[in-house]
């Protein structure tokens, strides 16, 4: 426990500075509608990184950052002129074309700086994780301070948002500062959720601009510690894991929503209980006709539901069935454990005790390598044990299943229990 | 070696300056040119045993350039005229380059078919490690084996073995050079080889961090204990749970060492290193990955002294 707070502190204290300053800028960049722009200006920021690489200078460095600076300004530019040049194309597609023509043109230039190709991907998945007081030192300034200036031109803003070029400069100039800092930190995929996805919350339940924010930081902060802490109990890479936390908190504030209003509670919770029998039921009857058609083909439903509880094997299987899956279910896990053994004492061979020769080496590869062939042969007869057993019984579970997706479909119980009756 | 890699705008040009220089220099030497075999190699590592084997008889090119990651290579254009005009391609195998694959197919050069002489496995014959067989478990993109191979200067004794084989076959007049050029590296290897072992004799059963499974097979040769990998599955940033694991295999171990490559990312060796006070080397896994690593000889003097450095600096301190 004190090993996954030394290790994620950092990471949630750099989380929380982001989604500060994203969450304002993600509601600008909402009502502007330009929700890729951040994606755009990361890329031209990373072009400007790659030309560096290119002209000789070091990876993570001061003359790196100004380059990836010095483009996201020209790429500010662009984008503040875009809005007056789309004319009848959405300004969204001119973004979305500077994003390509970026990316592509970073992938040309690796082709002279090898160590570039690295920083294209980094710049993609990012690494928050290996956040440091450096550079939280150097990101909370400039979020506080590029922040402090928004407020005091908060007017001028707010009031010419996409009319005037000079003020859409501004706003893209010191939007493109702090996505060049976020995205070498967080990564294009985590810094877009950080952008998009509290600004969104925000708006879905507030009108005012103090509100917006102060429920996008909040639902923020806590997506940001869910996703860290379910990224090391689940020992998932850490971005990905953030992004998917902010989705489920974007799902999770849409459901809720309808509930927020008052007086519509009942309504919506009614509704809600319709859709999610629907959709149960429709799933069901899907699943039980996929059985009765191709039984022995990948069963979704069924081989989750099995993952889950394993006894429900024995529902559709028979005693040999059942002992058959059993049989190579144990000898799979033996041949696994030996495989193992041999693999531990050859690697501990290489620099302990005995070395072992080429051909020694050659016999326990080949060893190893029947050990792991014999265990999918194994496999392969607990699926035929499975499969055999899900073809006879098809039609008893899927019938079975069909019955149960016909009772879960909105208001048939209440029609079955009212004919019932009637007949008596 | 061969000048390895042009790209960009400049190429065109280039290009037709080398065919002029090539036109006026080619009537003299019509007979002697035509007598150098054409290899092409995937990588630098086998560009350079293969000149070695070669020497003045052949002339060898490598498809993917220094200090590229041959497992994410994309072929371009000109890899495919170079295959088309080639008498023999020399592959890493292992499922390493696997996009050479399509590359043979489109090049339509019947002579480097697999099966045709003029196609060289250069795994034929190697004890292969980390061998799982098909069935693989998770975050195991080799099954066949550790693809590494040249890793291990002993193998250069085999992989060379392949080549004087194959080439022998291809130019039958030059065999008997191939076979003493080969004896000559080999000797020279030979001698080497004591120097390296010398050198890492002391950090026997030394434990060390890598950032990715390259060094599977140097580290058997040296008896250097691999206690952990930072990128288990290649492409996938490593978890923090996988972190905090790493951080205290380090503490109980006293790891004093992480490796990493010159184009893998310095922020997750970085973050070790100041967690754990291990200092972070830079290796190369292959030829020209670093400047000083102008030959296969030269890929293990630097990584030698690399290593050794990286050990003794810390028994001092």
């Amino acid at each position: 426990m004190s090993d996954a707070i030394a290790l994620l502190a950092l990471p949630f204290v750099a989380a929380l500075c982001l989604v500060g300053i994203h969450a304002y800028f993600g509601i600008q960049v909402l009502r502007r509608n330009v929700i890729f722009v951040d994606l755009a200006l990361a890329q031209i920021a990373a072009l400007g990184a790659t030309v560096a690489f290119m002209l000789g200078h070091p990876a993570p460095g001061a003359a790196t950052y100004a380059y990836s600076f010095g483009f996201s300004l020209l790429g500010a530019l662009l984008l503040a002129f875009t809005r007056a040049w789309s004319g009848r194309i959405p300004q969204e597609a001119l973004i979305g074309v500077i994003y390509v023509v970026a990316a592509a043109a970073a992938l040309l230039l690796i082709d002279r700086a090898p160590q570039g190709a690295e920083h294209l991907k980094q710049i993609l998945t990012g690494t928050i994780l290996t956040v440091g007081w450096g550079d939280l030192a150097l990101i909370a300034p400039l979020y506080l301070a590029v922040a402090f200036a928004h407020w005091l031109l908060r007017a001028r803003l707010l009031a010419t948002a996409g009319s005037d070029w000079r003020w859409e400069f501004v706003f893209y100039a010191s939007f493109g500062l702090v996505v060049t800092s976020s995205v070498s930190l967080a990564g294009v995929l985590l810094v877009f959720s950080f952008l998009i996805i509290p600004a969104a919350i925000g708006v879905l339940y507030a009108e005012r601009l103090s509100r917006q924010l102060l429920i996008g930081w909040s639902a923020g902060a806590a997506a940001s510690a869910m996703g860290l802490a379910a990224s090391y109990a689940w020992d998932l890479p850490t971005g990905a894991t953030m992004v998917c936390a902010f989705g489920v908190a974007l799902t999770l504030a849409g459901v809720v929503r309808p509930f927020a209003r008052r007086g519509r509670r009942a309504l919506a919770g009614r509704q809600m209980l319709t859709a999610a029998q629907w959709c149960a039921s429709l799933a069901l009857f899907a699943s039980a006709a996929w059985l009765i058609v191709a039984p022995r083909a990948d069963q979704p439903l069924l081989d989750a539901a099995e993952l889950t509880l394993p006894a429900l094997r024995g529902l559709y299987m028979n005693s040999s069935e059942e002992e058959l899956f059993r049989d190579a279910a144990a000898y799979a896990e033996r041949y696994l454990r030996e495989a193992e053994r041999l693999n531990e004492r050859e690697a501990r061979s290489r620099f302990d005790g005995n070395p072992l020769d080429d051909h020694e080496l050659a016999r326990i590869s080949s060893f190893i390598k029947s050990f792991n062939e014999m265990r999918r042969g194994e496999e392969f007869v607990m699926r035929e044990a499975r499969n055999r057993a899900r073809a006879r019984s098809r039609w008893i579970v899927g019938a079975l299943a069909i019955v149960l997706a016909l009772l879960l479909v909105p208001g048939s119980f209440t029609a079955v229990r009212r004919r019932l009756r009637n007949k008596r | 070696m061969q000048p390895l890699s042009f790209s960009g705008p400049d190429m065109r040009a280039l290009a037709l300056i080398a065919w002029f220089v090539a036109a006026l220099m080619a009537a003299p030497g019509a007979a002697f040119a035509q007598a150098r075999l054409r290899l092409v190699a995937t990588t630098p590592d086998l560009a350079s045993l293969a000149q070695a084997v070669g020497g003045e008889r052949v002339a060898v090119s490598s498809i993917v350039p220094p200090g590229l990651d041959p497992e994410e290579y994309q072929p371009r254009l000109r890899d495919l005229e170079r295959l088309r005009d080639a008498d023999a391609v020399i592959r890493v195998g292992v499922d390493y380059d696997l996009w050479l694959d399509r590359l043979l197919r489109q090049s339509q050069n019947a002579a480097l078919a697999r099966g045709a002489p003029g196609y060289i496995d250069a795994s034929v014959a190697i004890a292969l490690l980390d061998v799982r067989g098909a069935a693989v478990g998770p975050g195991h993109p080799h099954g066949s084996g550790n693809p590494h191979y040249w890793l291990d200067p002993a193998n250069a004794e085999i992989i060379t073995g392949n080549l004087l084989e194959a080439l022998a076959r291809l130019d039958p007049p030059g065999a008997k050079l191939y076979e003493r050029r080969r004896g000559v590296f080999l000797d020279r290897l030979e001698a080497k080889r004591h120097e390296w072992q010398k050198a890492l004799a002391p950090y026997q059963g030394r434990p060390l961090i890598a950032y990715h499974n390259n060094w599977a097979y140097l580290a058997r040769r040296y008896r250097l204990n691999l206690a952990g990998f930072i990128e288990i599955k290649p492409g996938v940033p490593p978890s923090p749970a996988h972190m905090a694991g790493l951080l205290r295999t380090m503490r109980e171990k006293d790891i004093a060492i992480i490796v990493r490559q010159p184009h893998e990312s310095v922020k997750y060796t970085e973050f070790l290193a100041s967690r754990s006070g291990a200092a972070v080397i830079v290796l190369a896994a292959s030829v020209g990955a670093v400047p000083e690593t102008r030959d296969y000889i030269g890929l293990f003097d630097y990584n030698v002294k690399a290593l050794a450095a990286g050990f003794s600096r810390r028994r001092n301190s």
